[in-house]
């Protein structure tokens, strides 16, 4: 187990070294970035002295080795737009993305599991037909157009919700005040639903059709027939017995979901005024603000991983069939 | 159970399930007006008689005075802070916190006058010292601020100190006589020294400590700016105890959000939500002709001479014949949803004097013009290809840049139309590399022809984006430098639009039509300089 984490963690560290090298040099493509960062009246002199001061006066290989030397002291430098480190900023903007892709997740969970198994015990009726028709619409909608669709149905339409905004729940957690943001939960889950069922759309549909097909293969097979004949209740055997099984693939499929969820919040977090992470990349890549891109495709990346190898863990802990060092 | 009644248990169980689900929303819908801070006390922002809601796409990058520079980011700072002078609705320079200025006899030197009874957020006086303060702060490099009074009205006035002459008189001393510097010094904030000098230009960003008519009350990044009244401005009466600067970037949202009621102004209403706010019962739409100056560069630097149609905009008589091939006004009409008029030159129709016309839309003329210049269609119809580069995400999202270049199709110059994303497009015009053909808009003024004129200022000019070189346009300006007479200035300056009206460097097409959403609660009318006042 412990040979397994270490050489996971190694991977780990050659993918983000990955990351970091692919952002960097994808940021300093399409020219000479200091000119964003001058008035449009400068000097050449002015110019160059920004240029100097910025560093970007360095061969990119140097530039890339100060990047890199300053991720191991814990320094990913200094935001160009916000004037404060870059780290500071995306961990100002993480808890509102974390609480939208949480949220998401336990909405997508909640409803694609029951939702699968119900396709999966009415197979080939019009319950099982209706649910995958809902899935495959699912997966084929853009999210940027649900989300507009539900702002004008559901905010403008029937004002049930509000149309864009945060009332912040993990802020104040994070800063100590428990009590706070659980307080702040009743006032944030109308803020929370639109954007949160808005991402949480695809996910959904998907892990729906996982789960349906995973229940289908596990329905067939002879223990549920031997549970079956020894009496047992419909819902002891499917709850109890098949579910069990047919989870392991959504457990799988749940650490990369993550991910897809986290990527995913770019365009909604900008089409419900949310003040997450993904909003902030979107400006920093306009604004070239390097540093602040970086810092926050590091943090996604570090995101993603932690998830990844928290689910294989999970998963060789709940299938013991899986031999770590194999 | 029989399986009968495990069914009628399943419907029951269907039916209260949605009940219970319609219950949650109502209860949600209930809750959805309030909003909760970090502590956790509900705040009520609309429905609010002493409380207006704005919102616009962009949250201020700093609230440090002497660093603001986008447009969204003035927006808030002019209420947070006071200028010596500023422009009036009606596009005027007028007193602010100063009362009266005189200029040197050699007009290097601008001694302002203050208004007796001046304060600080704070309560304390403010004083002629603040305000060399603020000039200093903002022109000390070793601050490093990139912003529009370090960047632009420092260099531009040629800043070299300022005097302290007594606790109401400040004198600024310039390098030399500027006839626009009043106009340029309206733009500088004015800050108080004491809280200034004792924050970090860290601290500086995020607290700022008002001289203007709102204090800061809250500040959410990316989410909401609160600002409330300052107690200590007795100088002018604003109509609203508390503004509130919402950040909605996606436009739809934004008209959205002012159709619901929950915001009561929006800021850059795209084309495409027009029809939704006019045929709205809640909000109307207010429209006004901006100074932003919009136009097609022709970038005559020699990189771009190697291709057929960049050698051939080198040539002012093809610059002139492609002016004909436009239509603006249907672009305007058609794209923007917001009627226009063509511009005349690169100054502010109310500013003009020049008495040169727009250019109509004429394409057999633009073809005759150019088979005159030596360019005549080729077997395939084409006389010369071309490449024109716009940002994707304005000028109607890119519409504009691909109607003109149909147009210029149309008589013979095959145009390719090259969409870039904002961030690389701003690069390549700062770095004068956007080309041959670039779409772009500029900013001018409500209160001097010589601000719309200054891009132009020298051949070398960051904002000469086009490389135009004309020796008597920019020799005239050493002629302007050496009268102090209006009418001979007025004289120069004509001159000098009928020499960029010939040369053509620009494809002139529109003064930005701005957009705005406002709520029928509010009366409001947009100025032309992007400022949301609301005096």
């Amino acid at each position: 187990m412990i040979r397994f984490m270490i050489r996971r963690l190694l991977q780990s560290v050659l993918v983000i070294f990955g990351v970091t090298l692919v952002t960097f040099l994808a940021m300093h493509m399409g020219g000479d970035p200091t000119y964003l960062y001058v008035n449009e009246h400068a000097s050449d002199a002015e110019i160059a002295a920004t240029r100097a001061a910025l560093g970007f006066d360095q061969p990119l290989p140097v530039q890339y080795l100060h990047f890199a030397e300053g991720i191991l002291h814990g320094d990913m430098g200094t935001s160009l737009t916000y004037r404060t480190p870059a780290v500071d900023v995306v961990l100002r903007h993480f808890p509102a993305t974390l609480e939208l892709t949480l949220f998401a997740l336990v909405v997508a969970l909640v409803l694609a599991i029951p939702l699968g198994v119900m396709a999966a015990m009415r197979r080939g009726t019009p319950v099982d037909g209706g649910i995958m028709l809902f899935a495959m619409v699912g997966q084929s909608i853009p999210s940027f157009w649900l989300g507009i669709m539900l702002i004008l149905a559901v905010g403008l339409g029937l004002r049930w919700l509000p149309i864009s905004g945060r009332v912040p729940v993990l802020d104040p957690i994070f800063a100590g005040d428990i009590a706070g943001g659980i307080a702040n939960i009743p006032h944030a889950i109308p803020y929370l639903i639109m954007p949160g069922m808005t991402i949480a759309f695809f996910t959904l549909a998907r892990t729906t059709r996982l789960v349906r097909s995973s229940m289908l293969e596990v329905l067939s097979q002879d223990y549920v027939r031997t549970a079956r004949s020894k009496g047992l209740s419909e819902l002891r055997v499917v709850g109890y017995h098949a579910m069990r099984n047919a989870m392991l693939p959504v457990v799988t499929m749940l650490g990369l979901e993550m991910g897809f969820l986290l990527s995913g919040v770019v365009v909604v977090e900008t089409i419900f005024s949310w003040p997450g992470v993904g909003r902030l990349v979107f400006n920093a890549i306009n604004h070239r603000d390097i540093p602040l891109v970086q810092a926050a495709v590091i943090l996604f990346s570090v995101t993603f991983l932690v998830l990844n190898l928290a689910v294989d863990l999970l998963y060789a802990q709940l299938d013991p069939r899986i031999r770590l060092h194999s | 159970m029989s399986y009968i009644e495990r069914k009628r248990r399943r419907r029951i169980t269907a039916l209260v399930s949605v009940f219970l689900a319609l219950v949650a929303l109502m209860w949600l819908a209930g809750v959805r007006r309030k909003h909760v801070a970090h502590s956790g006390q509900v705040v009520q922002f609309t429905a609010d008689a002493n409380t207006i809601v704005i919102a616009q796409a962009n949250d201020a990058d700093t609230l440090d005075p002497s660093d603001v520079g986008s447009a969204d980011t003035l927006n808030v700072a002019r209420m947070l802070f006071g200028t010596l002078y500023d422009v009036s609705p009606q596009g005027e320079l007028q007193p602010f916190l100063a009362e009266s200025y005189q200029y040197s006899d050699d007009g290097r030197d601008i001694t302002f006058k203050l208004r007796p009874g001046l304060a600080c957020e704070d309560g304390s006086p403010l004083t002629a010292s603040d305000v060399a303060y603020s000039f200093d702060r903002a022109a000390n490099p070793r601050n490093h601020f990139t912003g529009n009074a370090s960047g632009f009205l420092i260099p531009s006035i040629g800043y070299e100190g300022s005097h302290v002459i007594d606790p109401l008189t400040v004198s600024i001393h310039t390098a030399k006589y500027n006839p626009i510097a009043i106009g340029l010094i309206s733009e500088m904030l004015v800050m108080c020294r004491q809280p200034y000098e004792h924050m970090s230009l860290r601290e500086a960003s995020t607290h700022p400590s008002a001289t203007g008519p709102y204090r800061l009350a809250e500040w959410v990044h990316d989410d909401r700016i609160v600002l409330e009244r300052n107690p200590h401005f007795k100088l002018r009466q604003t109509r609203y105890e508390r503004v509130v600067w919402r950040v909605i970037p996606e436009g739809s949202t934004r008209t959205a959000e002012l159709l619901a009621g929950d915001v009561d102004l929006i800021t850059q209403v795209p084309p495409d939500q027009i029809d939704a706010i006019r045929n709205s019962e809640t909000a109307k739409v207010e429209t006004v002709t901006s100074t932003r100056r919009v136009y097609v560069g022709f970038n005559m630097r020699k990189k771009f001479a190697d291709t057929d149609g960049g050698k051939a905009i080198q040539d002012p008589r093809v610059r002139q014949a492609l002016q004909y091939a436009i239509d603006v006004p249907t672009i305007c009409e058609a794209l923007l949803r917001t009627p226009c008029s063509r511009a005349a030159t690169l100054v502010v129709p109310r500013n003009d004097h020049s008495g040169i016309a727009p250019t109509p839309f004429d394409p057999d003329r633009a073809e005759k013009l150019l088979d005159a210049a030596g360019y005549p269609r080729g077997k395939d119809g084409v006389r010369f290809h071309l490449k024109l580069q716009a940002p994707r995400t304005l000028y109607g999202d890119g519409n504009v840049a691909q109607a003109i270049g149909q147009y210029l199709t149309d008589i013979g110059v095959e145009t390719e139309v090259d969409l870039l994303d904002l961030s690389v497009y701003v690069l390549l015009t700062r770095q004068h590399e956007a080309g041959p053909l670039f779409l772009l808009g500029t900013g001018g003024s409500t209160w001097s022809a010589l601000y719309d004129m200054s891009d132009l200022s020298t051949q070398d000019s960051g904002t000469n984006y086009t490389s135009w070189h004309d020796g008597l346009f920019f020799a005239a300006w050493k002629d302007l430098e050496q009268t102090k007479d209006p009418a001979q200035q007025q004289e120069i300056m004509n001159g000098m639009l009928r020499e960029f009206h010939e040369g053509a460097p620009w494809l002139m097409l529109y003064f930005q039509p701005d957009v705005y959403g406002v709520s029928n609660r509010v009366h409001w009318t947009p100025r032309a300089d992007e400022f949301i006042s609301l005096y």
